[in-house]
């Protein structure tokens, strides 16, 4: 269900997709770990935009748009862009490993695990970039 | 900068050297720096084992000041095993403590009648007897010294065995695992009869502007702590790339012949974190500490844990997948006091020759040469570590080794020094990176798989091609070797993630200069060149240039499947890039004269010069 990014609909869409996706199925089917991503405001987006998934062997248990950071006090990861930089690696336009590498996207969370996994966040985003049909 | 301790081991004269300050201005430090003193002296004749060859300590303007990652310094001198430019750089405290001692470096000539070492106590030198030393592996040395000297402060530089047997690949090692492991600084070390140096130093290092100093270096310092690559070295060592450079195709495996290992996963950092890290270390002023340091059940005793390419060279590479095993090989190395990339990468010939029955069981001393092997592995270190047997021929390295056997193209090596554990053939820009770098198939005189990884450096205009691109990267790794060359005047590590303008603000502060970040990028470019015509001056032409044979052959499987680097036609861009010669790949007259090496042109193009 592609949609119009930041909205909830977006992020449901997403949620369908990986629940979906047989490539991202096999590839991600050894990640543990549910993930908040603050998209800071620039350009177009005005106020911080807070985005929960529950990724779990190669689906995604449940999504949530705008919550409280109370109400998941313990994610496995913790990422943080600006709008400009999500809005680019979405496009196409920026690099997940560039935007990693060069701190564009804040990580925290267990680093070697990400390390370990970086086929599964590159294939993350590839899922993402499919349903993304219009940033805002 | 303070002077350079300049020592005569077979005089015993000292004398202090004063840096000309044109070139402190024009090289800033470190290896840069170094070119420029020894650049006269480093002839095509010049034996690098020789009493006349120099061997040349160097501190960069920020060493020990708790600038970010500045714990470091240089060796430098002629290569033994490639006969050109080496440079070997090197972390731990003992840098800070020559700062301390009033000196920016030490500028070792001649070759003692008998094992000896230095003791320099702040401006005070001895030369001691090291006769009691010889034999004595590295970490041993460095203790039996700091009692002698009687001060626990003291830091002290040590070579092992294979320094002093002169193992080409020998290296020199301070603080109980630091090393300067490549391009065999300690076998001239060893030459010249020198085992240790220790040193006391109690003075405050020299910053230009200490107040704008200080905050900017602990700015710095709190943005590299914070840094993505920063947490990901901390957290899980260097090795932690493991699994994505093997995704890639970016880690060569069984002597590089296989693009992918399935145990890879046994053999990562991530790995070793989860199971025998107990510790971290660091270099002096260092936020990162990639260090590890590591308990092992059979023993429980507390040691360095191994760095990338150790993990890669005693692991993937000899299709190893036991990583308490590479530990104690790593640990054996150091021990040695040799490098552990040449020694993993020559090993791997071994196995790759004896696979192919080129050398048999009676060239081993008996000993089967089976991939994954520990024992034999660990044979083959002692061996060359105390040039036993075939050990004797493998401590000259792969490229002799190899053609000891008839076989000098299976050696994976360019130049004499053997190719670190970054394939090309998953990272394009390597095969630039290998054919050109002045002292070898070196990784780190630009380490860029980072930017085929995807690390890009915007302010300088480092953008990110495909890891798979070929001539239209040429110059994108030209202008990342000038960056790098520039970590290694300061003497700054490579893992630290500074902005090239925060370099720019850390020495201007530091020194008193003025410098833009294209003074900084100008700088860079100048001792690139300056490295390349000191080659070209002993021999290097543009044949020199080359991949070994096994990296333009594609691999079968992998992330890398099917690709080879198009060297030659990367080469044709680069030069072009370079603004040198096509013909000769020497740099042009008028490069040299544009980057103020008026001496260089003249020496290079003679006569040509005058007529221009």
């Amino acid at each position: 269900m592609p949609a119009v990014f930041p909205s909830e609909e977006w992020l449901k869409g997403l949620e369908a997709k990986l629940n979906s996706d047989q490539r991202y199925a096999e590839i991600a089917k050894h990640w543990e770990g549910d993930l908040f991503f603050f998209i800071e405001p620039e350009g177009n987006l005005k106020e911080r935009l807070t985005f929960y998934l529950d990724l779990w062997h190669g689906t995604c248990r449940g999504v949530h748009y705008n919550p409280q950071p109370e109400a998941y006090p313990k994610p496995a990861f913790t990422l943080t862009a600006s709008y400009n930089n999500i809005a680019a690696i979405l496009s196409g336009n920026l690099n997940p490993m560039t935007a990693m590498m060069t701190s564009k996207l804040k990580v925290k969370g267990s680093m070697g695990y990400m390390m370990r996994n970086v086929p599964t966040v590159l294939d993350f985003v590839r899922v993402a970039q499919e349903v993304t049909t219009e940033i805002m | 900068m303070q002077p350079i301790l300049k020592i005569n081991l077979t005089t015993g004269k000292t004398e202090e050297y004063r840096i000309p300050e044109r070139w402190e201005k024009d090289f800033l430090g470190g290896a840069s720096l170094a070119a420029r003193i020894l650049y006269s002296g480093l002839t095509k004749e010049l034996d690098p084992l020789s009493a006349e060859a120099p061997l040349l300590f160097l501190m960069g303007p920020m060493t020990g000041t708790s600038g970010p990652t500045t714990g470091r310094f240089v060796i430098c001198g002629k290569g033994p095993a490639t006969g050109l430019w080496a440079e070997s750089n090197i972390g731990g405290f003992w840098g800070p403590e020559l700062r301390a001692a009033g000196y920016d470096g030490l500028w070792i000539t001649g070759k003692a009648s008998e094992p000896v070492y230095l003791w320099l106590n702040g401006s005070r030198l001895e030369v001691r007897s090291a006769a009691h030393l010889w034999g004595q592996d590295t970490y041993t040395t460095q203790d039996k010294v700091k009692e002698e000297v009687g001060d626990k402060s003291t830091r002290v530089c040590v070579i092992g065995e294979a320094g002093e047997k002169q193992v080409l690949y020998a290296s020199i090692m301070c603080d109980h695992g630091r090393m300067a492991g490549r391009t065999g600084m300690g076998a001239v070390m060893g030459s010249k009869n020198l085992k240790a140096i220790a040193v006391r130093g109690r003075n405050e290092i020299p910053v230009f502007n200490l107040v704008a100093y200080k905050i900017l270096r602990s700015e710095s310092n709190r943005r590299l702590k914070d840094d993505n690559e920063a947490k990901i070295i901390r957290e899980v060592g260097t090795g932690g790339v493991a699994n994505y450079a093997e995704y890639l195709g970016a880690m060569p495996v069984k002597y590089y012949s296989r693009g992918s290992f399935e145990k890879i996963d046994d053999v990562s950092g991530s790995k070793m974190a989860e199971t025998i890290l107990v510790g971290r270390s660091a270099c002096q002023g260092c936020v990162i500490a990639c260090g590890r340091v590591v308990k092992l059940p059979q023993d429980m005793t507390k040691r360095k844990g191994p760095e990338h390419e150790t993990m890669v060279g005693f692991g993937a590479n000899l299709l190893n997948d036991d990583l308490e095993a590479i530990v104690d090989l790593g640990d054996l190395c150091d021990h040695y006091g040799m490098d552990t990339i040449s020694t993993s990468n020559t090993i791997g010939l071994a196995f790759h020759l004896y696979e192919r029955g080129i050398i048999t069981e009676k060239d081993t001393g008996g000993i089967a040469l089976k991939w994954g092997d520990v024992n034999a592995i660990e044979q083959l270190v002692r061996m060359i570590g105390s040039r036993d047997g075939l050990g004797d021929i493998m401590a000259q390295g792969a490229r002799r080794f190899g053609a000891y056997f008839n076989a000098e193209e299976e050696a994976v090596q360019v130049n004499g020094l053997e190719v670190a554990y970054h394939d090309p053939r998953g990272v394009s820009g390597m095969a630039l990176s290998y054919a050109t770098s002045p002292r070898g198939a070196c990784h780190n005189q630009s380490d860029y798989f980072f930017v085929d990884w995807g690390h890009t450096q915007e302010k300088i205009g480092i953008e990110y091609l495909s890891r798979h691109g070929q001539a239209e990267k040429a110059a994108n790794v030209a202008k990342h070797q000038d960056w790098r060359t520039m970590f290694n005047s300061m003497v700054m590590c490579i893992f630290a993630n500074v902005e090239p303008d925060e370099q720019v603000k850390l020495i201007n502060a530091a020194c008193g200069l003025d410098w833009s970040l294209e003074d900084l990028m100008k700088s860079g470019e100048r001792a690139w060149n300056l490295k390349r015509a000191i080659n070209n001056r002993m021999g290097l032409t543009r044949a020199n240039d080359k991949l070994p044979k096994a990296l333009l052959e594609p691999f079968s499987d992998g992330g890398s499947a099917g690709f080879v680097p198009d060297i030659q036609g990367m080469l044709s861009a680069y030069y072009q890039a370079r603004g040198w010669d096509v013909e000769t790949g020497k740099p042009s007259r008028e490069k040299l004269l544009e980057l103020g090496l008026e001496d260089v042109a003249q020496d290079l193009w003679g006569e040509d010069l005058a007529l221009g």
